[in-house]
């Protein structure tokens, strides 16, 4: 078992040094350090709105940092042209959460939708690998159905499937576990078990169910305030001892987060300060 | 069943209408269907005063077009406005001594030319075939464009006894 | 930020938008060799905005000349100059009514078709998604429908005004007994294919087209990814789209004349 992945020998895929962001004025990252490794599912955790999805788009070049480095597969994204970062892009899987499955378009149209764009394939080859990658996410036989027709874990499966077409380096799941079932939720911890297994693809999860990625994952991230607080081996991340693991994956109302968002004196705000009572 | 070529067919479909209707109103409802009417033969008629005639107005017999004007200039010899009219081929037994006048159609309607035929007698020899206009004839007789102004004019000084 | 300082300020808010929407035109342009990639999404825009408005521009183009024959005809009816009801028909429409009630008529029906897909498409993230399929959104989403738009307006307005003069004929000539050889000749003899047809159906229409487009696309794609939003952009983009229709006519035709 994993308990230290610095010590892994293959530089990391993705190498995340010094990250300093803003949106809308707030900070999100504040020298944020992180590593993933290759070939390993990596746990990306935290309470709401620490900026964990915006990690991802940092990964994929839709946001640009304003101080600090971050390397995929040994290039600086920030420093890539339009071309270049394209061409990484299509080394990338990525999956929302609500699958973003193009509504025009058949679940066969939108898994090959990425290689139609960017491969002039024979329309025969081009349907085997469809239709290969819809096997794997046990959805062949849905190939003809519109998105609107679909599940929930359906449509994620079929996004799935739409990411890997390329037999990408990286898979970047979004909140993979949102809004499922007890039976799509397996089906789901099962194709990141696969693909991670088979294909050997690095993935990287953001989620907030400890349950699930004790399954899956090989290393967790907890970040907070911009920064990570704690890591290590899913299992026993829960009970490293620091007050962040204690109250995230504890669920205490009040601690590191408080309860209260930031406000003035509350009985100055009734009108009551000063006073006699 | 290819729901792309379905697509494609009529997209298709739809510009060819849009052309078509554009060839329409280009052709059938403006100047350009008069340019195009066949062969045509040229006359000319000398006029003291066109009034409001335009290039391209219909020149008519009994109402009936049969050319359109395709110039007016002044002639600086004469001084009449020389119009230049292209008759269509088919229109060839027009008489010699048909007369040109510069009507309006309605009150206040666009000026025209209407033609009003005569005898077609040639007076050499009586008997003989009609002489017809042809190539490069004038109209002997015109009547120039009725003018407002000098209608107005005439009335005031010819109604004078009225001011007596 | 809140939405009551964004009512207060509703002129620079507009302005803004104006500025904004007028950024966004050579993104769009700057696209079009790339999305010549994407020929066929052109292709199937054109189906949807242009084909698919087709029936309402055609209804709505017979009614249009009919109406305007009935009025006309008795108006000119007191000067006895009704042979001239044709004539004024066709100046009517193809210089103002045809380009701007095609316009106004494409801005409800494709406009806002546009805007709630765009939107929708960002709503659900489907935009983010292609961008991060290495496909350029604006390539394949934005300037395809914006091209479409600006294709076919001018076919829409040339088959409004022919359906505009049929309905005029059907009014004139087969119920009120206008001769038929007097409504088409006293037309041909007015209207003029350069000062009529070219600068009033064509070049119009085709302002118009552009316009309508480019406020709907721009609606679409910059909309906050709500419901919320998508319902409000889409009233926006018919507002909008009906200010910048009649401003522009009036330019248009100030210029053009």
């Amino acid at each position: 078992m994993m308990t230290d992945h610095t010590s892994q020998q293959a530089p990391p895929l993705v190498r995340v040094r010094g990250l300093t962001a803003h949106l809308g004025g707030r900070a999100v990252f504040d020298g944020l350090d992180l590593d993933i490794p290759r070939g390993k599912v990596t746990a990306i955790m935290g309470p709401s709105g620490t900026g964990k999805t915006t990690l991802l788009k940092h990964i994929t070049g839709q946001l640009k940092a304003d101080s600090g480095s971050l390397q995929v597969d040994g290039q600086e994204v920030s420093g890539l042209t339009r071309k270049g970062l394209y061409d990484l892009r299509e080394r990338i899987g990525y999956l929302f959460q609500n699958s973003a499955l193009l509504t025009d378009y058949s679940v066969f149209e939108n898994v090959a939708f990425p290689l139609r764009q960017h491969t002039r394939l024979p329309e025969e080859i081009m349907r085997d690998i469809v239709l290969t990658k819809l096997q794997a996410v046990g959805l062949r036989g849905a190939a003809q159905l519109m998105p609107s027709e679909l599940s929930g874990g359906m449509a994620r499966r079929v996004a799935l499937a739409r990411a890997i077409v390329f037999d990408p380096m990286l898979i970047l799941y979004d909140e993979p576990f949102v809004g499922l079932d007890p039976i799509a939720l397996a089906q789901v911890l099962k194709l990141i078990r696969t693909l991670n297994a088979t294909l050997g693809i690095t993935s990287v999860l953001v989620a907030h169910e400890l349950a699930a990625i004790q399954q899956v994952a090989d290393h967790v991230y907890l970040i907070a305030n911009g920064k990570v607080v704690a890591q290590g081996d899913p299992h026993a991340i829960a009970d490293d001892g620091s007050e962040w693991t204690r109250q995230f994956f504890g669920g205490e109302v009040d601690g590191p987060v408080p309860f209260h968002y930031p406000a003035g004196d509350y009985a100055e705000a009734l009108g009551l300060a000063g006073e006699p009572s | 069943m290819n729901p792309r070529r379905s697509f494609a067919a009529g997209t298709g479909l739809f510009i060819l209408l849009g052309f078509a209707a554009l060839v329409f109103l280009a052709t059938q409802t403006t100047s350009v269907a008069n340019n195009y009417q066949g062969d045509t033969y040229t006359v000319t008629a000398d006029f003291m005063n066109v009034g409001q005639l335009k290039v391209g107005a219909p020149v008519k017999m009994a109402g009936v077009r049969i050319g359109s004007v395709t110039a007016i200039t002044l002639d600086q010899k004469s001084l009449l406005a020389q119009v230049t009219m292209a008759i269509g081929k088919r229109f060839n037994a027009i008489p010699a001594d048909s007369s040109a006048a510069v009507f309006t159609s309605g009150l206040l309607g666009d000026q025209y030319i209407a033609v009003k035929p005569g005898s077609g007698i040639n007076p050499d020899d009586p008997t003989g075939p009609p002489l017809v206009l042809h190539d490069g004839s004038q109209f002997i007789q015109v009547q120039s464009a009725l003018q407002l102004e000098d209608l107005i004019g005439k009335f005031l000084v010819d109604g004078s006894p009225a001011k007596k | 930020m809140s939405a009551a300082s964004g009512r207060r300020n509703w002129l620079l808010d507009g302005l803004a938008q104006v500025g904004d929407a007028g950024l966004f035109l050579p993104t769009l342009l700057a696209a079009i060799p790339r999305s010549l990639r994407h020929f066929r999404e052109t292709v199937r825009q054109l189906w949807f905005v242009g084909a698919m408005s087709l029936t309402l521009i055609m209804v709505c183009g017979l009614f249009v000349g009919m109406v305007l024959a009935l009025q006309l005809y008795y108006v000119l009816s007191i000067f006895g100059g009704t042979a001239a009801t044709g004539t004024v028909v066709a100046l009517a429409v193809y210089r103002e009514l045809g380009p701007v009630v095609t316009a106004l008529l494409f801005a409800g029906r494709a406009g806002t078709a546009i805007t709630a897909e765009i939107g929708l498409m960002r709503a659900t993230d489907q935009l983010s998604a292609m961008e991060l399929m290495a496909v350029d959104p604006v390539a394949y989403v934005a300037t395809p429908r914006f091209l479409a738009g600006v294709i076919s307006m001018p076919l829409l307005c040339c088959v409004f005004c022919a359906m505009a003069i049929f309905g005029g004929h059907l009014v004139g000539v087969t119920w009120l007994g206008i001769d038929n050889g007097t409504f088409w000749s006293n037309m041909t003899a007015s209207v003029n294919v350069w000062t009529d047809i070219v600068d009033g159906v064509l070049y119009k229409s085709l302002a118009f087209g552009a316009v309508v487009t480019l406020i709907a696309v721009h609606q679409g794609y910059t909309t906050p990814p709500t419901s919320e939003g998508v319902a409000y952009a889409t009233t926006r983009t018919v507002v909008a789209s009906s200010i910048a229709i009649l401003a522009l006519d009036f330019m248009l035709t100030a210029f053009l004349t």
